[in-house]
């Protein structure tokens, strides 16, 4: 079993970005070995929670985007971030989860070339597309298709949080000065071919095995072309 | 100044119950609690005699502590029983058991009124026949519910129901039976498909539920039913535990005599949950054994379990040391030594009230809130006075209890006040109510 420390050694090693409060912070399970044998994949069913929201984005190359543009041809992983997080178990959780699903994902015959991760921010103050093309250099493999987005302002940013139901409030210091960080809630959002929100990850629940599962398991229902999460109902 | 548990920020994976029911991710209100919510039935004869959710200022440094700010009635009675926080904490789920409403109460916008966001009353038919939701526990962006009951023999068979935050309708997964097991293993004597309580343990996959009885005898007079030999064989005798992500029953074990409140334990390497027995009056664990099987083993009493004390709802210490466990009919709270999680050993008790049901303390057991209702018609009618249903909140310096605050919510013209669950301003960012 790889130690807790290991596992802190190895995330600084890889985040230096982040590095500032790892070591004091209990780690998330997505850091670590899973602790079980996820069931097999296509044995169990994704019921549907709801149709992924659409809106206004711009990617790290500049280019204005509906969101929807990037959702329906695959499968996709959709996590909310903003780059000057310092939590290790918020969007640092995140990123290194998916860069470990875009590895797996690279090794996967069945899923190779069939997802698409997005990192969408959630500051757009900050996290200009210059500022959003640096930060996935630490994590983007060449040729991935792995998108990061950010939005042209905080109007066209809000409908976007309310239709993920995406918490986040920015921190204010004693003074009443925005301190550049923000409260938020983890949440990663795995949706299908037809715009579907197939199932939501936060920091308890989210690692890169049981993601790619679930993708196998999307995949399986897609080459069956069955209706899945219809099964238990 | 108020401190606010946030090493992993807002994110969470479950929420439920007291503070130290919580998921390990979730925020926290780890030092002074501003309100406690609680879902109180109405009562014949007493105030607006509707269900409402009542907020009740316990910060000490407020000029309102000890008042109820808010009270807010939902129109009628519907038996209501449990509560639960979505996983950002900005809604309460409050359900009923007899109509099968779930209220969902908007508890973000300003904490010391809260307001009804939303009203299910459909739960029945887009459920496919369950009845009598009661747990409402917070997964990743949903909710899972249990159902006490079903709508073809309003028995005990039941279901566990998810819902999107939004309210939304997702799937039904029906409690494993003799005549479907599902897959899964049936360990013991029972598989009897009764449903109570739910809690996960995300890191080890597990889910697990516990067993109560359906709706003819929960909405059943107590003398009524004590009396009845046929009814009283209709509780549940069953935990069982699940695969969390496939939702899929793993295995079905005996845990006889109505096995009600779940709570599992933090520490990194505590792979069990508690229950205790209300018929029974045992308190059980439910482990991981060094093989890697679930079991079950009863690892304490409570009380004389001859005189029927019902124990009823319990809370553990975020550290695992100790455990309180309240017994209804004798309306005294213990404090159990669960240090060896296999010898459970109480080492305190206190009488509380005539009857004391719900039991919430905040994240460093500092203070621990009791409420005193069961179900209407279990309730008891007297003796009259402030210690037949109220709220009382006490300070726990480790060995004694000392009472700070008790609302006499007849008196008050509430209610019957059942489960409690706390808010604080700053789990909303919110600098001007810092005191």
């Amino acid at each position: 079993m790889i130690s807790v420390r290991h596992w802190v050694g190895l995330y600084v090693a890889l985040f230096p970005l982040f590095a500032a409060s790892a070591v004091e912070a209990v780690l998330a399970p997505g850091y670590g070995p899973l602790q079980y044998t996820p069931p097999t994949a296509g044995s169990y069913a994704l019921p549907p929670l709801g149709v992924a929201a659409d809106g206004q984005v711009i990617n790290d190359a500049g280019k204005p985007l509906q969101l929807n543009e990037l959702l329906g041809d695959k499968l996709v992983l959709l996590g909310f971030i903003y780059t000057r997080c310092s939590d290790i178990n918020g969007c640092p959780l995140a990123s290194y989860v998916m860069k470990k699903v875009q590895a797996g994902v690279a090794k996967d015959d069945a899923l190779n070339r069939q997802v698409r991760l997005i990192s969408l921010s959630f500051d757009p103050e900050s996290d200009t597309p210059d500022a959003l093309r640096d930060y996935a250099m630490h994590f983007r493999r060449r040729g991935s298709d792995w998108q990061f987005l950010t939005t042209a302002s905080e109007a066209t940013l809000q409908p976007i949080l309310e239709g993920y139901g995406q918490v986040r409030q920015k921190n204010f210091d004693e003074n009443g000065e925005y301190t550049g960080s923000m409260s938020h809630i983890l949440r990663v959002f795995l949706v299908d071919r037809q715009g579907r929100i197939r199932n939501i990850y936060s920091t308890g629940f989210l690692h890169a095995d049981t993601v790619i599962n679930d993708l196998r398991t999307l995949q399986i229902e897609a080459d069956a072309g069955s209706v899945s999460g219809e099964k238990a109902k | 100044m108020r401190w606010i548990l946030l090493f992993t920020l807002f994110v969470t994976s479950a929420g439920f119950a007291d503070e130290t029911c919580m998921s390990p991710y979730m925020a926290k209100i780890q030092g002074q609690e501003d309100f406690v919510y609680v879902w109180t039935l109405g009562v014949d004869g007493v105030g607006d005699e509707q269900d409402k959710l009542v907020t009740v200022d316990v910060n000490p440094k407020s000029p309102n502590y000890g008042k109820v700010v808010s009270s807010l009635s939902v129109g009628g009675r519907n038996e209501a029983h449990h509560t639960g926080l979505s996983d950002d904490r900005r809604y309460l789920w409050a359900s009923s058991l007899d109509t099968s409403k779930i209220f969902i109460f908007d508890i973000h916008s300003d904490p010391a009124k809260p307001t009804l966001h939303k009203e299910i009353a459909d739960f029945v038919a887009v459920t496919g026949g369950v009845v009598g939701p009661h747990t409402s526990y917070a997964l990743p962006g949903r909710m899972m519910i249990t159902g006490l009951s079903n709508n073809r023999d309003h028995g005990g068979r039941t279901a566990l129901v998810e819902y999107t935050n939004a309210g939304d309708y997702i799937v039904t997964h029906w409690m494993p039976t003799d005549d479907n097991l599902q897959g899964a293993v049936k360990s013991g004597e029972f598989a009897d498909g009764f449903g109570y309580d739910v809690r996960a343990l995300p890191r080890k996959n597990i889910m697990v539920t516990s067993s109560f009885t359906g709706w003819n005898n929960y909405m059943m007079n107590l003398g009524a039913l004590m009396s009845d030999p046929e009814a009283m064989k209709a509780f549940g005798n069953t935990a069982v535990v699940w695969d969390l992500h496939a939702r899929q029953p793993k295995k079905i074990l005996d845990v006889p005599g109505a096995p009600l409140e779940l709570r599992c334990a933090w520490g990194e390497n505590h792979d069990y949950c508690f229950t205790t027995t209300a018929l029974t009056s045992k308190i059980w664990l439910i482990f991981e054994d060094d093989k890697g099987e679930w079991q079950a083993e009863a690892v304490g009493d409570i009380g004389d379990a001859t005189k029927i004390p019902l124990p009823v709802d319990i809370s553990i210490f975020a550290d695992d040391s100790l455990l309180w466990v309240n017994t209804w009919n004798d309306g005294m709270t213990r404090l159990y030594d669960i240090s060896d999680p296999h010898q459970a050993k109480q080492i305190y008790s206190k009488k509380i009230g005539e009857q004391v049901n719900m039991v919430s303390q905040s994240w460093d057991g500092k203070r621990v809130y009791y409420t005193s209702s069961l179900l209407a018609n279990w309730d008891k009618q007297a003796p009259a006075g402030p210690d037949l249903q109220y709220l009382k909140v006490y300070d726990f310096d480790g060995s004694e209890l000392q009472e700070k605050l008790s609302i006499d919510f007849l008196a008050a013209k509430l209610g019957a006040p059942h489960q409690m669950r706390f808010g604080a301003y700053a789990l909303y960012g919110d600098k001007t109510a810092s005191r």
